[in-house]
């Protein structure tokens, strides 16, 4: 199956803040967080389109994510750069170096369900 | 926003003028400046081929139709209240020389735009610069925002 | 008037009304402080200990007992507080490292706290955000996206508003740069001055800007678009930098080069520095440290003195502390996953109003009162500029500062 090797930056958007101030246990911050946004050459390259998920994966860790395809046109096209806002499913990626904006992660297409808070905390005790 | 093109691609193309206009594209120029009503191309409304093309017409120009007399439409969902509109328009810096004009929330009730319960709304539009025949082409609040909350149709 | 809390922007001039336990109307409140605002009323906590609830007193004092048994304690977070319980913080870090090794940091010990400590000594020339209302002319937004992070930063401050000097503001005097890895929405409002640079492109960048400065040709893409830069920031009578994370990331160990761009831009005119740190009392805790410690974010009192450096960072004290104190912030959601994983292992004590990850694992929890919302006091916007408030709903809750000091009575 298709592979794709990104860099993964840390962004900030509006609506996930607004949403995890609410409750980071809510559905919708959930499917505001496990978002990857990925330029139209990468995402035709692991063969998704919006909505598919991703498993995204590097030494610190893993998570499933849903893929978008950035809006930005061919002239700012970013391959091999993503984006997803910072949460604790990019946490996920971030090894223990101190002060990390941007991390290394590889993504395949996967059937299995995004990665549920009550996932992460489970990793996070055991 | 839509364009003409994309309005005139959902018409029947035939000119036939029943609209009381020349062409169906004329009659998309014309939805679209809202100087038209959708019902008045009564074979879009009466054929029933049309039928899927004048469900989707209707949709486009839902957000045409609910637009001010300014042609000004906001779309709260999209707002991040950051203020930039508030602060920029013209008529609020008029109005509230010692608060909005220097970036604070307005206080009184003359200012156009606002951000109330954490999104952008609108009052007073008699008194933004597009209105009437003798409007000018005053932008400033959508030239300012992050998110296209507020468009000019 | 109430004051928002939701980032160290710290609007002062928010009209709330409450009604049966909800938000009823807000002026003013961007989306996010509105969000922020309705959290009042969701998700609240309860004392707790090892998940059964318990009464206050019970849970404070089983706090206490925690963190007077500790070898190593870790207090963290912070950010989020009033002066007043960052400064029984820190007193209470002082009072366990007398007997013990006590580690006392702030969310931003992992990244601003290095910006910000040079600012605080003066290394770096900083200004308050009404200066940069009255006088500047060019704003650049390094790695930072106001439009989402601090939503209000360009009406009130960098941007939209008129200041003394600017009278004509945006439409004529005022020119925004946007520097950064994508077109963030920020960016989008500065369209003809994006800057568009790799991950890890700022040192490139600030050497191209030194470059265009002094006449050579850049080693950049866009030669043109350098060149024009090189024209605006000569041409600004008053500029101001804020830095966000994308560029603080990459000044950890390049700082001289960042300093030395700033030393030629001084020569030129008067720019100035604002680190755009998030939480609303970041600056606040980083001053109250700097004060006690010389040092801004973390440090370690062990036998009546401080000591700071790799040893006693957060991520040394994380890996080797055998209790937590949490406040102010969330750090199980915040912390890269080996490093909460690691925490998580530990006993915490986690003083916060509403439910998080690190509340849901920890040993003891301690409501508090909302700051700004239920509890009053003072913060430091991001610019270093105090402000005084008062609470604008009322609750029995603790405040921070009388749970602290609760705990400071019993250990
Ligand atoms: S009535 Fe309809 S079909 Fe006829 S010209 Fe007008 S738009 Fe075209
Ligand atoms: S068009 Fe101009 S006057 Fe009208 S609301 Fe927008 S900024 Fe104000
Ligand atoms: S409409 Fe745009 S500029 Fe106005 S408050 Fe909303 S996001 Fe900001
Ligand atoms: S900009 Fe920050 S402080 Fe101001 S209303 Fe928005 S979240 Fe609150």
């Amino acid at each position: 199956m298709a592979e794709v090797e990104v860099v993964v930056v840390a962004v900030r958007d509006i609506f996930q803040d607004e949403a995890g101030r609410k409750s980071l246990f809510s559905e919708e911050y959930k499917s505001l967080s496990a978002l990857i946004i990925l330029d139209k050459q990468d995402m035709a390259g692991l063969a998704v389109k919006d909505g598919d998920k991703l498993l995204a994966k590097n030494d610190a860790g893993s998570i499933v994510v849903a893929a978008r395809a950035s809006k930005d046109d061919a002239k700012e096209a970013h391959p091999g750069l993503a984006f997803m806002c910072s949460s604790p499913w990019y946490n996920q990626l971030v090894s223990d170096d101190s002060c990390q904006g941007s991390v290394k992660a590889t993504l395949a297409p996967t059937a299995e369900a995004i990665t549920a808070i009550s996932e992460i905390q489970a990793r996070m005790k055991s | 926003m839509v364009s003409a093109m994309e309005i005139y691609m959902l018409l029947p193309k035939t000119n036939c003028k029943k609209c009381g206009v020349a062409t169906c594209m004329a009659f998309a120029v014309g939805l679209l400046g809202r100087q038209k009503k959708v019902d008045e191309c009564t074979p879009l409304i009466e054929e029933k081929k049309y039928e899927a093309k004048l469900k989707k017409l209707r949709e486009v120009m839902a957000p045409i139709e609910k637009a001010s007399e300014t042609g000004l439409i906001i779309h709260p969902e999209k707002c991040f209240g950051c203020g930039n509109c508030v602060v920029a328009c013209p008529v609020n810096v008029a109005a509230e020389p010692t608060r909005t004009a220097v970036g604070l929330g307005p206080e009184g009730e003359k200012v156009i735009l606002r951000v109330e319960d954490g999104v952008v709304v609108v009052n007073n539009l008699k008194e933004c610069k597009r209105f009437g025949p003798s409007g000018t082409l005053c932008n400033a609040c959508t030239a300012t925002c992050p998110s296209k909350a507020i468009e000019f149709v | 008037m109430a004051i928002c809390t939701g980032c160290s922007l710290l609007c002062e001039d928010i009209v709330a009304s409450f009604e049966n336990g909800s938000l009823k109307h807000a002026k003013n409140l961007c989306r996010k402080g509105h969000g922020h605002f309705q959290a009042a009323f969701t998700e609240r906590t309860r004392p707790m200990i090892d998940g059964e609830q318990v009464t206050i007193d019970k849970a404070v004092e089983r706090a206490a007992e925690i963190l007077k048994s500790a070898k190593s304690p870790l207090l963290y977070g912070w950010s989020n507080c009033t002066e007043e319980a960052q400064s029984e913080g820190i007193a209470l870090a002082e009072k366990l490292g007398a007997t013990a090794e006590a580690t006392i940091a702030c969310t931003t010990s992992f990244c601003e706290g290095i910006l910000m400590e040079r600012v605080l000594s003066g290394k770096i020339e900083t200004c308050t955000l009404d200066d940069v209302r009255n006088y500047a002319d060019t704003s650049i937004f390094w790695g930072s996206d106001p439009s989402s992070s601090h939503p209000r930063h360009l009406s009130r401050f960098s941007y939209y508003p008129r200041g003394e000097k600017r009278q004509r503001s945006y439409e004529e005097e005022r020119t925004c740069i946007a520097v950064d890895v994508r077109r963030s929405p920020t960016a989008q409002l500065c369209s003809n001055y994006y800057f568009r640079l790799p991950p890890g492109g700022d040192l490139p960048f600030m050497e191209a800007i030194l470059a265009v400065l002094d006449g050579k040709i850049p080693k950049v893409a866009d030669k043109k678009k350098m060149i024009e830069l090189a024209t605006v920031l000569k041409k600004t009578e008053w500029g101001a930098i804020f830095p966000g994370p994308g560029l603080i990331y990459s000044l950890q160990d390049k700082m001289e080069l960042f300093e030395q761009l700033l030393a030629r831009l001084n020569e030129i005119t008067p720019f100035k520095v604002v680190p755009m740190v998030a939480d609303c009392n970041a600056r606040g805790f980083n001053e109250l440290l700097f004060e006690k410690t010389g040092h801004a974010s973390s440090v370690s009192f062990n036998g009546g003195s401080a000591a700071y450096g790799p040893e006693h960072s957060v991520l040394a004290a994380a890996k080797k502390c055998d209790a937590v104190l949490a406040i102010g912030s969330d750090p199980l959601s915040e912390l890269p996953i080996g490093t909460a994983r690691a925490l998580a292992h530990q006993p915490i004590i986690a003083i916060d109003p509403r439910r998080s990850l690190t509340t849901d694992a920890a040993k003891v929890v301690i409501p508090s009162a909302l700051i700004g919302l239920e509890a009053g006091g003072t913060a430091v916007r991001m610019d270093g500029v105090k402000i005084k408030f008062e609470p604008v709903m009322n609750s029995e809750l603790l405040t921070d500062e009388q749970i602290l000091a609760r705990i400071m009575e019993a250990v």
